[in-house]
């Protein structure tokens, strides 16, 4: 089965600064990847060339089967798609309703008005103007015009930026259950805990290139990175004292690091050695390289100097 | 995969809408209905619309409204010679003016971008707008009418070719509009930039005093302003029917922004 999205070796250049330098990766039907990435990585670019928004320099694309760059598909290929974009633009004299009735008017087999409304959260705001709305239901109607057309594929711009730790809650269960209906979703976002969240795959882009492309759990090899078990060393005892191999954090109060490629192993032997000792290990933790820390690693290198974000986005 | 990709196009066809022109034809109403709609509930931008050519005729005629027919103003009385400038002046500002700069300012509040992201072809946008220009159009030079006739100025008689060159001139000026529009990268300069091309042009072509000289009439009469002047003028005033010379330069004009604008227009706002 063809993907949803295929793009191999995409390039595109503003002058002298290459937003875009080779950017490869394929979105299946049905899958939410997320294009995760420093300002200026190139996922506005990819995504606008992707849109059809922009030409491209090189390199191939294929979105449902068309190719974005082409005219001829490209009222056909709109019929399918769906964006959320990072600007909210929405006529404020409009009511919610009026708003999203306009924009069904422009499909050929579009949702129901009432159904997209009741969809992103907006019943009983029907006859409300759109400029009376605050920021997050502006956000939330944005979606609503994402959604009108009954999309296959849907483009999601840093759906949540903006939103309230609820009300990112709740857009990540609209997006997880327009997945679980069969929809196909791309989306942007600088929030790791976004990408954990709802991606099934994220593509990692800095400079303009793909620097990494896989599972939010396994990224950057993170799953099989050293764990970081650590905890306050009990009073009386040093770090020569310990079963395993333990070096003092760089954190005061004695807290103590032990890194390890096996940590079920380690920490058996260092809890162990606390019970039979008669001591607790406070503070207690056992942790992974975050995708935030895989992301600050790899960005970070070998990164040319970002050009502004004004052009490049 | 060729013929996968062919499989789905094929299957995308058929469904819910009507085709062909019955089809644009229910898109374009619904397209016209919907611009209408923010236009009115935007009652600031729907009243000073209107008031503005009303208030203009009405101190053009405390001004002159005793001035007979004179060669000052073309063998014309002085309000029958405004009331078809004002009424040329009132197109021009909504369908030239207006339009390049809401376009300009929609263009970077995303909304033409999204627009865009739609299905609606670009063709049913631009008609809906020009719909809308000359419905705006046709309620402003009927208000002048009514206005001129407190001040004695007769209803015209040749209503047929009164909107005949009141259609071709709003879209002639709506593709200048479109063309500006184009032109300018950034909404707060656009309102500058427009009224910069149009207030001298305006100023020549006769639109606020009548012009007496030769050489500027001649180059007047190239631009697009004056021609529409006349053209209204015509049938207006001088009960004559439509003043097809004119109405070429004019129509010449039009069709010269719209090269421009097919070419140039841009949706999104950031540059490429």
């Amino acid at each position: 089965m063809p993907s949803a999205v295929e793009v191999s070796g995409l390039r595109k250049s503003y002058g002298q600064v290459h937003a875009v330098r080779d950017v490869g990766f394929t979105v299946g039907y049905g899958e939410i990847v997320a294009l995760l990435g420093p300002n200026g990585a190139g996922k506005t670019t990819t995504l606008e060339i992707l849109e059809g928004f922009r030409t491209r320099d090189g390199g191939t694309a294929e979105v449902l089967g068309y190719d974005p760059g082409e005219r001829s598909g490209a009222r056909e290929l709109r019929e399918r798609i769906g964006l959320v974009l990072q600007d909210i633009a929405v006529e404020p004299y409009l009511t919610v309703r009026e708003t999203i009735a306009r924009a069904a008017g422009y499909y050929r087999a579009p949702r129901g008005v009432a159904e997209v409304i009741g969809l992103v959260g907006l019943t009983g705001l029907e006859r409300r103007k759109v400029r009376s709305l605050s920021g997050g239901q502006k956000r939330r109607l944005d979606l609503a015009l994402g959604l009108i057309g009954n999309p296959a594929l849907l483009y999601l711009d840093e759906p949540t930026t903006g939103f309230d730790p609820a009300a990112r809650r709740d857009a990540w269960e609209l997006v997880r259950g327009l997945r679980t209906a069969g929809m196909t979703i791309l989306l942007t976002t600088h929030d790791m805990d976004e990408a954990q969240a709802l991606a099934d795959r994220v593509v990692l882009l800095a400079g303009g290139v793909v620097v990494a492309a896989g599972e939010p759990a396994a990224l950057g090899g993170r799953d099989a990175e050293r764990a970081r078990i650590s905890f306050r060393l009990p009073a009386g005892y040093t770090v020569a004292d310990l079963p395993v191999l333990a070096h003092p954090a760089h954190l005061a109060n004695g807290m103590v690091v032990v890194e390890t490629g096996a940590p079920a192993q380690a920490l058996h032997r260092l809890t162990d050695w606390a019970i039979s000792r008669g001591r607790e290990l406070n503070g207690l933790t056992v942790e992974r390289p975050s995708l935030e820390d895989v992301y600050l690693e790899l960005t970070r290198a070998g990164v040319p100097a970002r050009a502004p974000e004004r052009i490049m986005r | 995969m060729t013929t996968v990709v062919a499989a789905r196009r094929r299957a995308g066809n058929p469904a819910g809408r009507p085709a062909g022109t019955r089809g644009s034809l229910r898109l374009l109403a619904h397209q016209v209905w919907y611009e209408q709609l923010s236009f009115w509930r935007n009652p600031q931008s729907a009243v000073f619309t209107f008031i503005f050519p009303v208030v203009f005729v009405v101190i053009m005629g405390a001004l002159f409204g005793g001035v007979g027919k004179s060669s000052y103003f073309g063998g014309l009385s002085a309000l029958q010679y405004y009331v078809p400038t004002i009424a040329a002046l009132s197109v021009l500002g909504s369908c030239y003016g207006q339009l390049a700069v809401a376009l300009a300012a929609r263009r970077q509040a995303g909304v033409l971008k999204r627009i865009r992201a739609t299905p609606l072809p670009a063709w049913a946008y631009f008609a809906g707008l020009l719909a809308h220009c000359v419905l705006v159009s046709v309620i402003d030079i009927a208000l002048i009418v009514v206005v001129g006739r407190l001040y004695g100025v007769p209803f015209p008689s040749h209503w047929l070719a009164i909107m005949l060159t009141l259609v071709l001139g709003a879209a002639s000026f709506c593709a200048l509009g479109v063309a500006v529009a184009s032109m300018i990268s950034n909404a707060e300069a656009a309102p500058a930039v427009a009224q910069l091309v149009l207030f001298p042009l305006m100023f020549i072509s006769g639109t606020y005093l009548p012009i007496h000289s030769a050489l500027l009439n001649r180059v007047s009469g190239w631009l697009p302003v004056r021609p529409f002047n006349e053209a209204l003028t015509a049938p207006f005033a001088q009960h004559a029917g439509a003043d097809w010379r004119h109405l070429a330069v004019l129509a010449a004009w039009g069709a010269a922004g719209a090269a421009v604008a097919v070419r140039r227009f841009r949706w999104d706002p950031r540059p490429e």
